[in-house]
């Protein structure tokens, strides 16, 4: 019954898996190799992002966290 | 009702190969081994501000967090949902991470603070990290009665990862210092 639970829940995004990773090795390598050395300019990876955002909004299932999805760029300072 | 408690680390590796491997954390695989009850991890949000040099980015992180057979009776449920929200202030050198749960909210808020900056000893050699977790039992569930035992419960277990965690981190480092030799030789 429990491992059901959290082999649910493992599935529900793990069926973008794939385009997780892509979009944060993509990011990884963006992080270290420019915004640490002072290119700020633009955040790269945007078709990586786009793809496996679009599977993310057909996968999650947590209505809270659908709310973040859909909340894309708004992130305040407050929340920190 | 309210467990609070602090944590320091001094990491000695630049603040640069310390953010970078904060967010390789939950991600590799040898480490998900290390970190087994981080289930899920998926960035939700991201924004960078090109004037500033700030990142901003919400992260889903889905725990397994099984309980003991009580607990999960009133609960109903061992996957928890939390909400980390991370703030990358590339011209000063800081990252500031916020998270908290979104499930289980009505039993348990626990909330935990997490910022990297360079060491006033040595800025470009080391990296502080400051940690601050705060548990609290919500008085009228049905968990407020044994609170108390709950709360340290959590406190005893958040302490048990938190120093996994430290590991990983240390691994990761050491792992992106080799990286970063064998480019440069």
């Amino acid at each position: 019954m429990r491992e059901n639970k959290a082999s649910k829940s493992l599935s529900s995004t793990s069926a973008c898996s794939l385009l997780r990773d892509a979009y944060h090795n993509c990011f990884n390598r963006w992080y270290a190799d420019k915004f640490m050395k002072g290119h700020w300019d633009k955040l790269e990876c945007a078709s990586e992002w786009q793809k496996y955002r679009a599977c993310l909004s057909q996968h999650l299932e947590d209505k809270h966290l659908i709310r973040f999805l859909e909340a894309e760029g708004i992130v305040q300072d407050s929340d920190l | 009702m309210v467990k609070a408690y602090r944590q320091e680390h001094v990491y000695k590796h630049p603040w640069e190969r310390v953010s970078c491997a904060s967010w390789r954390k939950f991600a590799d695989p040898e480490n998900k081994r290390v970190l087994s009850h981080i289930l899920d991890v998926d960035t939700l949000n991201h924004s960078l501000d090109p004037s500033s040099g700030k990142l901003y980015t919400t992260r889903a992180i889905t725990i397994h967090c099984p309980g003991p057979w009580f607990l999960r009776r009133i609960v109903g449920q061992d996957i928890c949902h939390c909400v980390e929200t991370t703030m990358v202030d590339a011209m000063s050198r800081s990252m500031q991470l916020s998270s908290r749960n979104i499930s289980l909210q009505k039993f348990i808020e626990v909330e935990e603070k997490i910022r990297y900056d360079p060491h006033p000893d040595n800025p470009s050699g080391w990296t502080l990290c400051q940690q601050e977790t705060r548990i609290r039992i919500k008085p009228l569930s049905a968990l407020a009665s044994m609170a108390e035992k709950v709360e340290q419960r959590c406190a005893d277990r958040f302490l048990q990862n938190s120093v996994k965690g430290r590991e990983v981190m240390e691994r990761i480092c050491k792992y992106l210092e080799a990286e970063s030799t064998s480019l440069s030789l």
